[in-house]
């Protein structure tokens, strides 16, 4: 018979895999911003055993995670909106220079 | 298998299949829904487990905060284009994925039965410094983000 856990961490750990792979055959940054939100959609599954063990401690995880992700998605929005001002483009080999132009 | 049991195996099959979508699909506004559609699949198995917080929290701040945003950003920029895995990138993603496999196989043991545990009325008391602090992050954070876009010319 298949535990809960068993099934909790197996989905958490596809979407997880889904995630990687959507994010290394991204062209362009929408498709890696959706994939970084998978892959928090991830990390709350697996967030989830620990309400068992720590309920407490389990929700002020839920609730830092929850709220660093939401603010970091949000400014890399920001972050694809200026990409595109500047460079005229959202595709991923616009950024993949880096850093400062001399 | 009980009721909670094929409950959060369904839930679950259906987040993988439309976590799949995003990967299949090739336009970015149908990968936006599908993503949504997986968030909101996730908060369901929160709400089969009964803690309602973080139900609500991901509804509201990951769906309906994040997620339209994302919708919208992605219904602008609606472009179709060719899919192309990096073969550098493969090997750290195999790596790590062996790893967390890993590490729930050997790590994870035990029933996963949440704790009754006043999660809302705990908000205003055990958590209200922290909810100030990381509104105040973001709060900041948008801030600079606003800034920064004023400073870059169009």
């Amino acid at each position: 018979m298949i535990s809960q856990l068993a099934i909790l961490l197996s989905i958490s750990a596809a979407i997880l895999l889904i995630a990687y792979i959507t994010a290394i055959s991204s062209r362009d940054l929408v498709r890696l911003l959706i994939s970084l939100e998978l892959m928090f959609g991830a990390v709350f599954l697996a967030i989830l055993p620990l309400f068992s063990i720590a309920p407490t401690m389990a929700f002020a995880i839920a609730l830092l995670t929850i709220f660093t992700s939401a603010s970091e998605l949000l400014v890399l929005i920001t972050a694809i909106i200026l990409l595109d001002k500047r460079k005229k483009g959202i595709g991923v080999d616009k950024v993949a220079v880096g850093g400062d132009s001399l | 298998m009980d009721a909670v049991t094929s409950l959060i195996a369904a839930a679950g099959a259906f987040a993988v299949l439309s976590s799949i979508g995003v990967l299949l699909t090739r336009d970015n506004f149908y990968a936006a829904l599908y993503m949504s559609v997986t968030m909101l699949l996730i908060a369901a198995i929160y709400a089969v487990y009964n803690v309602q917080a973080v139900v609500v929290m991901i509804a509201l701040i990951f769906i309906g905060a994040v997620g339209i945003i994302t919708v919208a950003v992605a219904a602008s920029y609606r472009s179709m284009p060719s899919r192309r895995v990096d073969l550098l990138w493969v090997a750290p993603v195999i790596v790590v994925f062996a790893i967390v496999c890993y590490a729930y196989i050997k790590l994870a043991k035990g029933a996963v039965s949440p704790i009754e545990f006043g999660y809302f009325s705990a908000v205003p008391t055990d958590y209200l410094l922290v909810v100030i602090f990381l509104f105040s992050v973001i709060i900041l954070m948008m801030l600079s983000a606003i800034k920064l876009a004023r400073r870059v010319e169009p």
